[in-house]
């Protein structure tokens, strides 16, 4: 009986990981002004700060910074700029990432 | 009371040579002056500094030693994208050895300084890809919280050894910065206006500072957000004025030093260790005012 319910949870789980991985969005954001780790963290935390943000990566030597967003979360230019703009850099390029599975 | 104050004065006025070093305070983020850099908005930094500035070399018979120690604290916030507010409160401990009556005395006190609080608003800035300009004039006023009627058994403590003024005194200036991933070049123009207080004044202090901060480490920049090493070499050049006591000018105090201060920063996202030390290279002091040996650094940063 035991041995049910641990499979029954296992499998809830890996269905609830993998729903959230094939429901989350990324984009790419260029951003200007980034010239040192130090600063590129009042990035992050403006970004993460937006409701629905999972995670932020930043990639210094090309200003690129992906956003990832949960399925349904409002994140569009406006919401980027806004973000690193209080953050004190120049949003200068912003594009949705084509999901693999859905071609979003 | 007033009498003993004002003899304690008198022979601590050539201590002012020591001024060039510490008058101007260490608030932002090249190692020993400030950068136009961004505060993100909301957002918090957290600077504390180790200290150490020795002056030993004494022209007269005095044979004057002094030496400051202690902490520097520096809160920044973010108020919006462009205008940052800092505050500054140094903890330090104050010492002073020197010949008179024929026998060696010390004198010393420590205590929580003078706040200073600064205002800055970015005025310029242009962004391209990994690299940014900004050019950020800042104001500022000192208030007097430290004490300043310190005394020992032999009298008011000299004024270069209060933690405190006693005066509330103003200060301004611009600062500029260029911002590469391979170097930062920061420059700040600064004055302070020193005001009387207990009938004894500061000369009023400018000074010229400009850093360079060269990316060590890594030496090839790979992909995602890697810590940097620096190498820092920054040079200051500061004047001060004459003191003042009781109206009349000080023949041994302020004068023009240029300090050339290398140093180490390490960067990370979320924090910088960092140490330098002020050398003098250059100091054109008057009269017997005291002579600067040098002034270490060394601190850390902290975003949130």
């Amino acid at each position: 009986m035991t041995g049910i319910w641990r499979g029954t949870l296992l499998a809830l789980v890996g269905a609830l990981i993998s729903a959230s991985a094939f429901a989350a969005q990324a984009y790419k954001l260029r951003v200007d002004g980034l010239a040192c780790p130090f600063c590129a963290y009042g990035v992050e935390k403006q970004l993460k700060a937006v409701q629905g943000v999972e995670k932020v990566d930043v990639d210094l030597k090309t200003g690129n910074v992906t956003v990832t967003v949960v399925e349904g979360a409002v994140f569009d230019e406006a919401t980027a700029k806004k973000a690193v703009t209080d953050a004190g850099f120049t949003l200068r390029g912003f594009e949705k990432i084509p999901g693999p599975e859905t071609g979003k | 009371m007033r009498t003993a104050g004002r003899a304690a004065k008198s022979h601590a006025a050539p201590l002012a040579g020591l001024l060039l070093a510490a008058a101007l305070p260490v608030w932002g983020a090249p190692i020993t002056f400030n950068t136009a850099l961004p505060v993100q908005k909301g957002g918090w930094v957290l600077r504390e500094q180790f200290v150490l500035n020795k002056n030993a070399d004494d022209p007269g018979p005095a044979n004057r030693d002094m030496r400051v120690s202690g902490l520097v604290s520096v809160l920044g916030y973010g108020m919006t994208r462009d205008f940052a507010l800092f505050g500054v409160l140094p903890y330090l401990d104050r010492k002073l050895d020197l010949n008179a009556a024929g026998q060696r005395v010390k004198r010393s006190d420590e205590g929580i300084g003078d706040l200073t609080l600064i205002g800055r608003y970015t005025a310029y800035t242009a962004d391209g890809r990994g690299r940014t300009v900004r050019i950020a004039p800042f104001l500022g006023v000192k208030a007097p919280t430290g004490r300043d009627n310190a005394r020992d058994s032999r009298g008011a403590l000299p004024n270069e050894v209060q933690p405190g003024s006693g005066s509330w005194d103003f200060l301004g200036g611009v600062v500029a910065t260029y911002q590469t991933l391979d170097y930062q070049v920061d420059a700040q123009l600064a004055y302070k206006a020193n005001r009387e207080a207990n009938g004894f004044r500061f000369g009023n202090v400018g000074g010229l500072d400009v850093s360079l901060q060269y990316r060590l480490w890594p030496q090839e920049l790979g992909g995602g957000l890697p810590a940097f090493l620096y190498g820092v070499l920054e040079a200051n050049l500061v004047r001060a004025e004459k003191n003042r006591s009781g109206g009349i000018k000080d023949p041994d105090s302020g004068g023009t030093a240029l300090f050339l201060s290398p140093g180490l920063q390490y960067v990370t996202r979320k924090w910088i260790l960092e140490a330098g030390v002020q050398i003098p290279v250059a100091q054109d002091l008057n009269g017997t005012a005291l002579k600067n040996d040098y002034v270490f650094t060394a601190g850390f940063r902290i975003n949130f």
